[in-house]
């Protein structure tokens, strides 16, 4: 009664494939830490003092002050330009990855498109950061 | 005078306990019954001995103490002990609490102070215990314009992100908690989703001091992953895997901080600007932005975010103890377990008792732990250090430091990987195996 849903693997139903099954314990952990720390949240709602009188304890932190405008406030696009940086350059490093792991198993011939790519990627990087450096542009 | 409060009306005490034994009874026999029905249909039972190990038979065996051991090594052996127990969140969150107690004295020794002294007879060993107590019984504020349910789960997420990162640490031959073909990428991925839950908190809670700290998170974080992702690629180039299991495999004999010292030292500096520690801690800077994105935390949503901290600092120092110092690897000192025991039992006056299947773990197992232990602390005392030590740099120093020149050393660390494997000295068919 083997089928795509239900293995002869004992009474565990092989819903998932097995390279998923490596990633469940994560999964699982993620879960646990959740469901044990939740308790003391509960707990601590539960048993400590709740007094709802002064409106003023309810105000967000303002170093004494009265709160005035918005929490959320706008900011100077000043360092913008390092999170568009971290877009484009994060997935290339991890382009990098897709090669390092297999450059075992490759020719050598391999790595000069690599050390093209490097090339690509270092001239993007130094006029990225040339303009990101320019503050008074931002 | 009575002690008893003057509202008390013994009527209404006994209607409450009946209440109580009503709903405990109702909602067992609904939710209760069937979830163990469920849980016994598909839990996958050990067979101990032979014999399919059913709750009637662990029972009857729960009363014979020889027969208990070989059900205690087969639990030890499941998943649920390792999430919740071993190399999962027990052993992470006991490293963790003890990280904490360990700072603090650590750090008043550093600056001539005496720390925690009067909490517990010895060296104020029980404070930590003490300030779990005490967050626990304060009131959680909420500040009123927050965005209640983001704010409510921020903390959860955040200790269950830092859990889910330390799952993937190998901390003895075999002893790991989920064990992915592509581990390290998944390390990655986890770590990646640590600003977004800082945002998030510190989007919900309306403050300015807490979107000031989140928007510093934001920019640290993000600066300083590309360094840590670049870091660790010489480590792939020379060892051909991203299983950390292999990786630690592949230093038996020499570890990879002997040649790429420039990797470890970029890789280090990262932990720090990920874990938000001195010199690098301007998203909780204390002196100037309240505390940063933890302002509107109280009581114990403000201790799980310290609990989630400590085990992503764990979790830091393991995968800097795997990937550079050579994991579990050292030599044999854990003595074997006395043979005797095993043969002849355990003889207490009259009585001998033979117990079979003693040793629950082996001797590889506990050498390995030890080592990895020994090592972590080592890194983590490395990581405290410098809060003893320096001042926090401004946040233009950060980025520059994080984007001109850890990622040039981490480009010099790659090129260096690929020199020894071209050169003929490390990877397979190299001069040193």
């Amino acid at each position: 009664m083997d089928s795509f849903l239900y293995s002869s693997d004992g009474l565990l139903a092989a819903l998932v494939g097995e390279v998923a099954g490596s990633f469940s314990p994560i999964l699982l952990m993620f879960g646990f830490a959740i469901v044990a720390t939740a308790p003391a949240l509960i707990l601590s709602r539960m048993i400590a003092p709740r007094r709802t009188s002064n409106p003023v304890k309810f105000l967000p932190m303002e170093s004494g002050q009265v709160p005035s405008g918005e929490g959320r406030t706008h900011f100077m696009m000043q360092y913008y330009a390092y999170v568009l940086m971290f877009v484009v350059f994060d997935v290339m490093s991890i382009f990098l990855y897709a090669w390092g792991s297999t450059i075992i198993n490759l020719p050598k011939a391999a790595t000069l498109p690599i050390i093209g790519f490097l090339a690509i990627m270092f001239a993007s990087f130094a006029y990225a950061l040339y303009q990101s450096g320019r503050k008074n542009i931002w | 005078m009575s002690t008893i409060a003057p509202e008390f009306r013994l009527s209404r005490f006994i209607a409450s306990l009946t209440d109580i034994i009503f709903w405990v009874l109702l909602i067992f026999s609904l939710v209760g019954l069937p979830l163990v029905f469920i849980l016994l249909f598909y839990i996958k039972l050990p067979i101990v001995n032979g014999q399919l190990l059913t709750p009637y038979l662990a029972m009857t065996w729960m009363a014979d103490p020889s027969r208990t051991i070989p059900i205690i090594k087969s639990l030890i052996h499941t998943e649920f002990f390792r999430i919740i127990a071993f190399p999962g969140f027990g052993f992470a969150a006991l490293l963790a609490a003890a990280t904490i107690f360990v700072e603090r004295k650590f750090l008043a020794k550093i600056q001539l102070r005496v720390g925690p002294l009067y909490c517990g007879k010895i060296e104020g060993i029980l404070q930590l215990m003490g300030d779990g107590l005490k967050l626990i019984s304060k009131e959680i504020i909420i500040p009123a314009k927050a965005d209640k349910p983001i704010f409510w789960v921020a903390p959860l997420l955040f200790v269950g992100t830092a859990a889910a990162f330390a799952s993937l640490i190998p901390v003895a031959p075999g002893w790991v908690v989920s064990n992915p073909n592509v581990g390290l990428l998944v390390v990655f991925a986890t770590i990646g989703f640590f600003p977004i839950i800082v945002v998030l908190s510190s989007w919900s809670a309306n403050s300015k001091w807490t979107f000031i700290g989140g928007i510093r998170a934001l920019h640290q974080m993000i600066s300083f992953e590309i360094p840590l992702i670049l870091s660790l690629l010489g480590i792939v180039i020379l060892t051909g895997t991203l299983n950390l299991t292999e990786i630690v495999e592949s230093q038996q004999h020499y570890w990879w901080i002997v040649f790429m010292p420039i990797g470890a030292i970029v890789f280090f500096i990262t932990i720090l600007a990920e874990l938000e520690r001195i010199p690098f801690d301007l998203p909780e800077a204390e002196s100037e932005i309240v505390a940063g994105w933890l302002t509107e935390f109280s009581g114990m949503m403000y201790g799980l975010i310290q609990l989630g901290t400590y085990l992503k600092l764990y979790a830091f120092a393991g995968l800097f103890t795997v990937l550079f110092l050579g994991g579990w690897n050292g030599p044999m000192v854990w003595p074997p377990f006395p043979q005797e025991i095993i043969t002849n039992g355990i003889t207490i006056g009259p009585i001998t008792a033979h117990i079979p299947g003693l040793p629950l773990f082996d001797q590889d197992m506990l050498n390995g732990t030890l080592w990895f232990v020994i090592k972590t602390v080592g890194v983590i005392l490395v990581i405290l250090l410098p809060r003893g030590v320096f001042p926090r740099i401004r946040i233009d120093l950060l980025l520059y430091t994080g984007w001109y020149k850890l990622i040039g050393l981490a480009f010099i660390n790659i090129f260096i990987a690929l020199g020894l494997l071209y050169a003929g000295v490390l990877g397979h068919g190299g001069l040193i195996q």
